[in-house]
């Protein structure tokens, strides 16, 4: 690990997986040593095809896909390290895999013990 | 109390029997609704509509299987295990006979009580259309068989030829075994041949949890089935009133007798896991005590007549206790995925509570006796053949399913759940408003040759 692996900078990382991929992402996470994280059970629609759901024989279009946002937010580990993890663990190589993005953090703070910046990460 | 009477007082009992029996009947069915929300709240949302069908299938296809094969097949298997012979046109008169319907109606509700226990043990993984068959392969032919050798008259019973080589017959008033420990035998050997659910055991063959969707609905569908239970047990006291030269006697000390064990064979089931589940996790479990309530419930189903009222709170409270240890034992010994927990519930519970009946005998005025070793080796030999039968029969039931369709979904149709890749449904849908005509989506979701179409 370098010295300064994110420019100095926060990064936050949030994925968009499938929800029975969630199990894997935390493990892989955890090997990368970025093991916090938040999730949350989202719909949304991207590449996968859409449904089609039948109520008394009239056919409705899902083509809201369940799916679980995962936020993480790094420092100190590589934040391509973090994206590598969640795309080897949530791949099926299936349409509705999902999407991973990358975004600058301006600050940060930890509610318990006050510390702001690199350090509350 | 007996009333004399100018009247005739067979038809006035017989009248006020078969009204009792009817009305038990629609409170044994309202053990179904009872069974659908226990088993949909123990399953993930994505598979609660499916345990639905297969609970509706039990009962709509059930009743059908029972009148047109069911009831004939206990008759005679009833005959064929005792000196009394049979004769297939009388086993199968019922049929056209209306005076016999309601007769066949009440042994119906208890088959079906039977058939859908099993769907809790495979959920989540089976194949819906082998499970259709195994359904109406329990009210054909397992079920019924049992009756047959029991209540009908046959090879366990006082008539049989086992209950006349010992000398009694076997005792199981309402079916802890002949209901109840068949569909939970069944149930596990289901469970077993169809395979643990994807993820409930780990590489290394240790369970992981997939918890149930909804405890609430796991609750209150165990105090349905404790409502209808009591057209299960006291209902079975089918007598109310009892003619005799002229003279109307009411049973009162006998229906008191089964509703007092019922209720406390209830409470302590319910108390004795609630217990064991506090020292077991170090909190009182809700799912824990519903089901030791339910255990202890089975395991006085046998008894009540025939025990006193603190053998019932006994056997009630050993059932309770044994829930959370069976349960474990099954998942973690047996590496059997038992989803509901059918086999420590309906199985263990019933052949125990039934096997101790004699060992805590009830007198006429209430007193306590020993019915005998020989009652007690009845009792014994009852169980291990129902078991036996049972095992071995839904074995041959899931082995011919198997062949014929397929015990399992496939790995896809799981993970997406047995609600979409089995019916097409969605029991809780999300999203479904607001359809608008626009523009085709491309693959990705963009709009063809607007901004996002790259």
């Amino acid at each position: 690990m370098t010295d300064d692996p994110n420019d100095g900078e926060i990064k936050m990382v949030v994925a968009i997986v499938r929800p029975d991929r969630l199990g894997e992402v935390k493990q892989a996470l955890a090997e990368t040593g970025a093991p916090s994280l938040t999730v949350t059970n989202v719909s949304g629609r991207g590449s996968q095809p859409a449904k089609k759901g039948q109520w008394r024989g009239e056919q409705y279009t899902v083509d809201l896909h369940q799916k679980v946002k995962i936020e993480c937010v790094v420092a100190d580990i590589p934040v391509q390290d973090v994206v590598d993890a969640i795309l080897d663990s949530a791949s099926t190589g299936e349409p509705g895999d999902g999407k991973i993005f990358v975004l600058d953090v301006e600050d940060a703070y930890q509610v318990r013990t006050k510390k702001q910046g690199r350090e509350a990460v | 109390m007996t009333v004399p009477l100018q009247l005739d007082a067979g038809a006035i009992a017989s009248g006020v029997n078969n009204v009792w029996i009817l009305v038990v009947c629609f409170l044994i069915f309202f053990m179904q609704p009872g069974f659908a929300l226990l088993e949909a709240g123990q399953v993930r949302a994505k598979n609660v509509g499916n345990v639905l069908m297969k609970n509706m299938t039990d009962w709509t296809l059930g009743v059908l299987v029972f009148f047109i094969v069911g009831a004939g097949v206990s008759s005679i298997v009833g005959g064929l295990t005792s000196p009394g012979g049979f004769s297939v046109a009388g086993a199968f008169a019922y049929i056209n006979d209306p005076t016999a319907y309601i007769g066949w109606f009440f042994g119906a509700v208890f088959a079906m009580t039977a058939a859908t226990i099993v769907s809790g043990a495979v959920a989540g993984r089976m194949n819906f259309n082998a499970y259709v068959f195994v359904a109406a392969a329990m009210t054909a032919i397992i079920y019924p068989a049992v009756t047959g050798m029991t209540w009908a008259g046959g090879l366990l019973s006082g008539d049989g030829f086992i209950g006349l080589a010992l000398g009694t017959g076997y005792l199981d008033f309402a079916g802890a075994t002949v209901v109840h420990m068949v569909g939970g035998l069944a149930g596990l050997v289901g469970a077993k041949l169809v395979g643990p659910r994807q993820g409930r055991f780990d590489a290394n063959g240790n369970s992981q949890p997939i918890p149930g969707h909804s405890m609430l609905l796991a609750v209150l569908g165990t105090l349905f089935l404790a409502f209808g239970w009591y057209g299960f047990n006291v209902g079975t006291q089918a007598t109310v009133l009892a003619a005799s030269d002229g003279g109307l006697t009411f049973m009162g000390g006998a229906l008191g007798q089964v509703v007092l064990n019922t209720t406390l064979g209830m409470g302590a089931g319910g108390v004795a896991a609630m217990i064991v589940s506090s020292a077991w996790q170090g909190k009182p479990d809700p799912l824990w005590t519903a089901n030791g309530l339910l255990a202890g419930l089975v395991a006085v189903t046998g008894a009540v007549p025939h025990v006193t009222w603190w053998g019932g709170v006994i056997l009630g409270a050993l059932a309770g206790a044994l829930v959370l240890p069976t349960y474990r034992w099954v998942v973690d010994s047996l590496k059997i995925d038992d989803v509901c927990g059918v086999f420590a519930v309906h199985g263990s519970a019933g052949a125990l509570g039934t096997i101790l009946i004699p060992v805590f005998g009830v007198t006429a005025s209430g007193g306590y006796t020993f019915l005998g070793v020989n009652q007690l080796v009845m009792q014994i030999v009852g169980v291990v053949v129902i078991g036996v039968w049972t095992v071995a029969a839904t074995y041959v039931a899931f082995k011919i399913a198997d062949a014929a369709w397929g015990l399992r979904v496939s790995e896809e149709e799981e993970e997406l759940g047995l609600d979409e890749s089995e019916h097409g449904v969605s029991v809780y849908p999300e999203f479904t408003a607001g359809q608008r005509e626009g523009p085709a989506m491309s693959p990705d979701g963009g709009i063809p040759g607007g901004a996002q179409d790259d």
